[in-house]
């Protein structure tokens, strides 16, 4: 039964960790930038979701309004003041990763100073368990959390394969060359992958802070599983990084089920590791030539 | 008034050391290390062990601290620097998180949570080294000496292909070089002389513990070495010093409130890391403002 | 054959290509390349290439763009695994090894993007060409190390880059890039290069410079092989010209026979 459980915890979590892992993925495939600051997006979302609730008092559909437009905003001005300067000076992997860094210290810090450092989460009666069968528990937001990346994965899916600025998304990242010849600017799409990128950890930042609870260093923990989930995953690849978020979820889960939670965040890495050495290009990544 | 700048010295030599070391693989290599934390823990707990069980004598603590750090650094290097240098960013943030893992629940090794008390004073040649101003002047030596050391290296044939490796990887393979072996090689390197920082800083503070070896010091250390200016001998030692000084530095402005100064300081050094990237990537040091990466 | 006897009793032949006079049928082959192919997820970039190389004379590949030129090149020197084929190297099979091997077995090349180091001064550039050795120094002390010096600054007079020695790369003009990428070539103790596009883009003096420079390197001894788009190039440099198109192989022989031919012509000037 504690099997069961964690198995269903796993795939909430995991659930969470393939949307912002997609995220990821999208940004660094097309735009080739390493966002390491995308935590920090992830951390944004959730702590404005929580003020608008609780500081503001608003109701829950202006609090997600008010939490993916900041994702979106963050995510598309840190493109155009950071990224967009750095890459007409000289842009190389190391400068923009520096610089992404940096930010998410600087958003980190903040959220803790403006918000306090504690664990923090929003009440609501959608996270009260209900033993389904025994020894199971099932909270609304479990289930919920699992269908609404079904459903972003979906709209995403459609987005990607059926708009124009879509394939221009899936076209920046195999051949940004061929993009400009189609008439669309390499420019706008970063914009556009950015935008979109950040828009996907929305429902993640939103169930974290209904559910588990937040603290300023959750955008820090949410990057790296998404980077170990794009690596194991495959880079260019956003269906293994959903993939791959999910069995890491699991993964942790499962693991505090047996060596205890101290070791979750390892296995996490032990993961990456192995794929590291055995299998670089991950589940389904493209040959990793130099 | 002497005991705190003597103590802040110290200190800086110390993180001068691993800024140093990184800026080796960082500045000239090309190679982001997240994990250089983890080998100056590991210096750090070695030199203890071998202080407390075997002998506080500087020459047999600080070799076989050298050895364990350069042997695990090969754990990190073998697999990740035969791939794209994404990976190895990724691979090193993992070492770091195990690696904090790990010493804080290898407890007999390092003593878990609590870490490792009653580190008896170092000795060299059988002479204790307890003083102060001794143990200044021995971190002096020892950074001088790993000064001397990379410096040379860099103006080597070594250095050359550090730095080929870093401005075209596929240009320096098609130069022959076989550049698993020379990035693996400085990695080893690295690691081993950042250990010596390690064992410097566990006798010179007789207690270690987690805390000084996590993640939080890896950014440190990062921010020294590109704030202070990357592939620049200068660069690494401003900017530990400067990163030291920060701290003591801010408890002046007296209108900033005290219990944020943590916070603070690390929002500057993130806004330093951000505003130089733009402006001048090269960091503080650099000879032309576009930075010599 | 007997043609071209009668030519060259009649006039004097001109002196296009490197210099080499005869049949280039008869050179040795240095570098073969048999049924190459590379397949990158469904689209066949090089369809079963097999092509010679021979010792003292300048080859030009030609094709438009987006024909498997540099791809080729990249197999040969193990940039890129190949599907299917090999290719040999001086009778030993170089398929699929480490590039850094290929390198010091005498395969040379630059790059279309010339990838120089960009942070490093010209002498640095040169100097690690003559460096491949991973250890931590070179052997041979001050006194191999004052010829490496020496080499450094022959090669820089013939480049005209001697005032340059100490500056950055980066901080090159144009031309120079081009002459230090050929340069660092120089500066290696390789019997094949292989030249992408290096020509590309320099003014008349800087190119007849480029073109002499490669002709005394072959008369050294060294087998060039060149992608070039130029025409003039090409009709200037080639001893003999390979013709690629969308991964194939279209023609490989003398300048005057391939030049002539309408068909290629029409592919390589994009009429289908």
């Amino acid at each position: 039964m504690l099997f069961l459980q964690l198995l269903a915890n796993g795939l909430q979590v995991g659930a969470i960790y393939a949307l912002t892992a997609a995220g990821f993925s999208l940004i660094f495939g097309s735009t080739k930038i390493f966002h390491f600051a995308h935590g920090a997006t992830f951390a944004i979302a959730a702590y404005l979701f929580h003020f608008a609730l609780t500081g503001l008092g608003l109701h829950w559909t202006f609090a997600v309004a008010v939490s993916a437009t900041s994702a979106v905003v963050f995510g598309v001005l840190l493109d155009r003041f950071m990224y967009a300067p750095i890459q007409r000076h000289e842009g190389s992997f190391f400068t923009v990763f520096v610089a992404s860094f940096g930010i998410g210290i600087v958003v980190q810090n903040l959220l803790g100073s403006v918000f306090g450092r504690g664990f923090m989460s929003v009440p609501t009666p959608l996270s009260n368990s209900v033993e389904v069968i025994p020894g199971l528990y099932l909270s609304p937001l479990n289930g919920l959390a699992i269908l609404c990346a079904i459903a972003c994965f979906a709209a995403l899916h459609f987005f990607l394969t059926r708009t124009f600025t879509g394939k221009g998304l899936r076209a920046l990242s195999e051949n940004p060359e061929l993009v400009r010849t189609f008439g669309l600017s390499p420019r706008r799409l970063s914009t556009y992958a950015f935008a979109l990128g950040s828009l996907l950890v929305v429902p993640g930042a939103i169930f974290t802070a209904a559910g588990t609870g937040i603290n300023p260093a959750v955008g820090h923990h949410v990057m790296l599983i998404s980077l170990a989930a794009t690596i194991v995953g495959g880079i260019g690849s956003l269906r293994g990084a959903a993939c791959a978020g999910l069995l890491i979820g699991v993964a942790e889960n499962l693991a505090m089920w047996k060596l205890g939670t101290q070791w979750s965040e390892a296995i996490t890495f032990a993961i990456l590791f192995f794929f590291i050495i055995f299998k670089p290009s991950g589940f389904f990544g493209r040959a990793t030539v130099s | 008034m002497t005991a705190y700048i003597l103590n802040l010295l110290v200190l800086i030599s110390v993180y001068a050391i691993l800024s140093t070391t990184l800026n080796f693989i960082i500045g000239y290599a090309g190679i982001f290390s997240l994990a250089h934390a983890v080998f100056f823990g590991i210096g750090g707990y070695t030199a203890a062990l071998v202080a407390m069980h075997v002998t506080p004598e500087f020459f047999v603590a600080v070799p076989v601290a050298m050895a364990a750090a350069a042997v695990t650094s090969l754990l990190l290097a073998l697999p990740a620097l035969r791939v794209r240098g994404e990976y190895f960013v990724a691979a090193s943030l993992g070492l770091q998180v195990l690696a904090v893992t790990l010493f804080s629940e290898w407890k007999s090794f390092t003593g878990g949570l609590g870490g490792v008390i009653g580190i008896p004073a170092v000795e060299m040649f059988g002479y204790p080294v307890y003083k102060p101003w001794q143990f200044l002047l021995m971190s002096l030596i020892c950074l001088t000496i790993i000064i001397v050391i990379i410096r040379t290296l860099v103006h080597t044939s070594f250095g050359r292909s550090l730095k080929a490796i870093r401005d075209s990887e596929s240009a320096a393979l098609a130069s022959g070089k076989n550049i698993t072996v020379i990035k693996t090689l400085s990695v080893v390197l690295s690691s081993a002389l950042a250990a010596v920082a390690g064992a410097l800083y566990a006798f010179y503070m007789s207690f270690i513990n987690v805390e000084s070896f996590m993640l939080d010091t890896s950014v440190l250390v990062m921010a020294m070495v590109i704030i202070g200016g990357t592939a620049t001998i200068l660069g690494p030692l401003l900017g530990a010093a400067l990163l030291m000084l920060m701290p003591s530095a801010l408890t002046y402005l007296t209108f900033l409130p005290q219990t944020e100064i943590g916070s603070i300081q690390q929002i500057v050094y993130g806004m330093a890391m951000v505003l130089l990237m733009i402006f001048r990537p090269g960091g503080i040091v650099s000879s032309h403002p576009g930075g010599s990466k | 054959m007997s043609v071209q006897l009668n030519t060259a009793l009649e006039t004097p032949k001109p002196v296009p290509g490197s210099g080499f006079t005869g049949s280039t049928d008869d050179q040795k082959v240095l570098l073969e390349i048999s049924h190459l192919s590379k397949n990158f997820g469904g689209l066949q970039a090089i369809s079963d290439v097999s092509l010679n190389l021979r010792a003292g004379i300048i080859t030009t590949l030609v094709g438009p763009n987006g024909a498997g030129k540099t791809t080729l090149f990249n197999m040969i020197t193990g940039h890129i695994p190949p599907t299917e084929g090999n290719v040999r190297w001086q009778g030993e099979s170089v398929i699929a090894k480490a590039p850094w091997k290929i390198a010091r077995a005498g395969i040379a090349r630059t790059f279309q993007d010339l990838r120089l180091f960009t942070h490093m001064t010209v002498e640095e550039n040169i100097l690690t060409m003559m460096e491949p050795g991973s250890w931590l120094w070179q052997p041979g002390g001050k006194s191999r190390k004052a010829k490496r010096l020496d080499k450094v600054s022959r090669i820089l007079e013939r480049t005209g880059l001697t005032d340059k020695r100490h500056t950055r790369a980066l901080d090159l003009a144009y031309a120079e890039r081009k002459f230090l990428s050929l340069a660092r070539i120089m500066a290696t103790d390789s019997r094949l290069w292989l030249l992408d596009e290096p020509a590309s883009g320099l003014d008349p003096n800087s190119y007849n410079l480029f073109l002499q420079l490669l002709r005394e390197e072959v008369k050294e001894g060294i087998t060039v092989c060149i992608i070039e788009h130029n025409l003039d190039i090409v009709v200037n440099i080639s001893d003999r010209i390979a013709f690629l198109d969308q991964g194939k192989l279209l023609a490989d022989g003398e300048p005057q026979t391939i030049l002539n031919d309408p068909a290629l012509a029409a592919i390589y000037f994009g009429e289908r």
